[in-house]
């Protein structure tokens, strides 16, 4: 039997009378990267946000390593959420807090780490995406690049079971791209269990285990990266890669 | 033009003893009103913005209780009314110094809630989402990001209030609070002169609320989040609150 890590059944999410999910079931395995295509409000960031425990869905479930999170109150759910890394498309850095502040927060507030042992750990993990030079620097004085790769290290340094990636480029520039990408690449290779929205063509190609085409709050289509876009079946996957490509 | 001005008055008044004690006075119940504002305000902030339907209800009904009400009458009101009421309020503790600083405070609070509330509405909601998603519990969230970000916002018009209840004080004249302005007026009615001791008076305002602003702008450079500590282009615009016949 696959190893599960996180596993979605039968979503289903409103906002009001527009229902964004209509009953979305997903799983990814240990070491996986599932990557998430799919028109604009087609319910994929609202997905994730149920995976990474944010939003409570209306209808199913949310397993983590089997575990029903799903139940749980909002008390119980927070330490939860710190199992799963979250990164954004606006970055959302602590705009209060330095490159290294941001890496600490989660370690000082929710581990309960003490300050040096805190900043030791947090240092590592600015080192390992590029941007221990940027330290004690604040948010407004980075690059969206540089912001974003913060980002991921104050998720990564919790070391989650997953990391979900909501559009990790689409607010960058277009030469800022590469940075952020090269990171995520190179925690796919050290076997990552990843769930990533973007509309990075090439970049699913090359990384993701499988590709999922999602619209109007249901999964159409899910397929190996090669067979995805050589030889989508779908009709509606078929006009959407039209449009991207 | 000032036809019979006597510097030597105006000196004399200046450097007086009511003079001092009554700045001193303003300064005090004004210093004891803000905090005591900040803190039930950020409550009334919290509770207008709550879920709750009858929390919102309960913030809004003190908002407009002491917002739609005259500062002056709320005063005769705190001062007169409530010993009637409650004997708690007919001892000795209760001074005028005491009764001006529960007015103040309880009528300041309303303002500085809609300071607060638009203060918290500023900082971006990603920034919450962000610290949901690290696992931090709400209160932490409001503890270390959302509150350190909406104070920047919140400095400037919080300045204003400051000199508003500042001149607020005088007011408190009426109930025998020895403050500045109880200080001019003994010296206009002794005197039967108004130039010297008014001007005297409008001096030390002037000085206070010049040393205010001074803190002011520092207080306003520590919570700009740059290492170099450099000016920001002014921050996003909060409602102005304007009580001119508070």
């Amino acid at each position: 039997m696959a190893d599960v890590v996180l596993r979605s059944e039968n979503l289903h999410k409103r906002y009001g009378e527009l229902e964004v999910l209509k009953g979305v079931s997903f799983e990814v395995d240990r070491g996986q990267v599932k990557v998430i295509i799919g028109p604009s409000g087609s319910g994929k960031s609202t997905l994730l946000r149920c995976l990474a425990l944010l939003e409570p869905p209306d209808e199913g479930d949310v397993y983590l390593e089997n575990e029903r999170l799903s139940a749980l109150r909002e008390k119980q759910l927070a330490p939860h959420r710190s199992e799963v890394g979250m990164v954004f498309q606006r970055f959302n850095l602590f705009q209060n807090m330095t490159a290294l502040g941001n890496v600490m927060c989660g370690l000082v507030e929710v581990r309960r780490l003490p300050k040096r042992e805190a900043r030791e750990r947090a240092l590592e993990f600015l080192e390992r995406v590029g941007v221990a030079d940027k330290a004690s620097q604040y948010p407004d004085e980075l690059s969206g690049g540089q912001q974003q790769r913060v980002a991921i290290a104050r998720a990564l340094v919790m070391r989650p079971k997953a990391m979900l990636f909501d559009e990790p480029t689409s607010a960058l520039d277009v030469e800022l791209v590469r940075e952020v990408l090269d990171v995520i690449e190179s925690l796919a290779q050290e076997g990552m269990t990843m769930v990533v929205v973007t509309h990075e063509i090439r970049f699913a190609q090359h990384v993701a285990s499988s590709v999922l085409m999602m619209d109007a709050g249901r999964i159409v289509e899910e397929a190996p990266p090669d067979e995805f876009f050589s030889a989508p079946k779908e009709e509606r996957t078929q006009r959407f890669l039209a449009l991207v490509e | 033009m000032l036809a019979s001005f006597d510097t030597h008055l105006f000196w004399s008044a200046l450097s007086s003893g009511p003079y001092w004690r009554g700045a001193l006075t303003a300064l005090e119940v004004t210093a004891a009103s803000l905090p005591t504002a900040l803190v039930i305000g950020f409550f009334v902030a919290l509770g207008s913005l709550s879920k709750r339907r009858s929390v919102r209800m309960l913030a809004w009904i003190y908002n407009w209780l002491f917002r739609a009400t005259p500062t002056l009458l709320q005063l005769y009101f705190v001062w007169y009314a409530l010993p009637t009421w409650w004997s708690g309020f007919a001892q000795s503790w209760f001074t005028p110094f005491m009764a001006a600083w529960i007015t103040l405070s309880l009528n300041e609070a309303a303002y500085a809630s809609e300071i607060i509330r638009a203060g918290l509405l500023s900082v971006d909601p990603g920034q919450e989402l962000a610290g949901r998603a690290l696992g931090m519990p709400r209160r932490r969230i409001l503890q270390r990001i959302v509150v350190p970000q909406a104070v920047r916002i919140a400095i400037p018009p919080i300045g204003n209030e400051f000199i508003t209840l500042l001149k607020l004080t005088s007011l408190a004249s009426i109930i025998s609070l020895h403050e500045l302005l109880t200080a001019a007026t003994t010296l206009t009615s002794s005197k039967f002169v108004y130039n010297e001791p008014l001007l005297a008076a409008l001096v030390y305002y002037l000085g206070i609320v010049s040393i205010l602003m001074v803190l002011q702008s520092r207080l306003e450079r520590r919570f700009t989040w740059t290492s170099r500590r450099r000016r920001r282009v002014a921050a996003p615009a909060v409602p102005a609150v304007s009580h001119d016949a508070r």
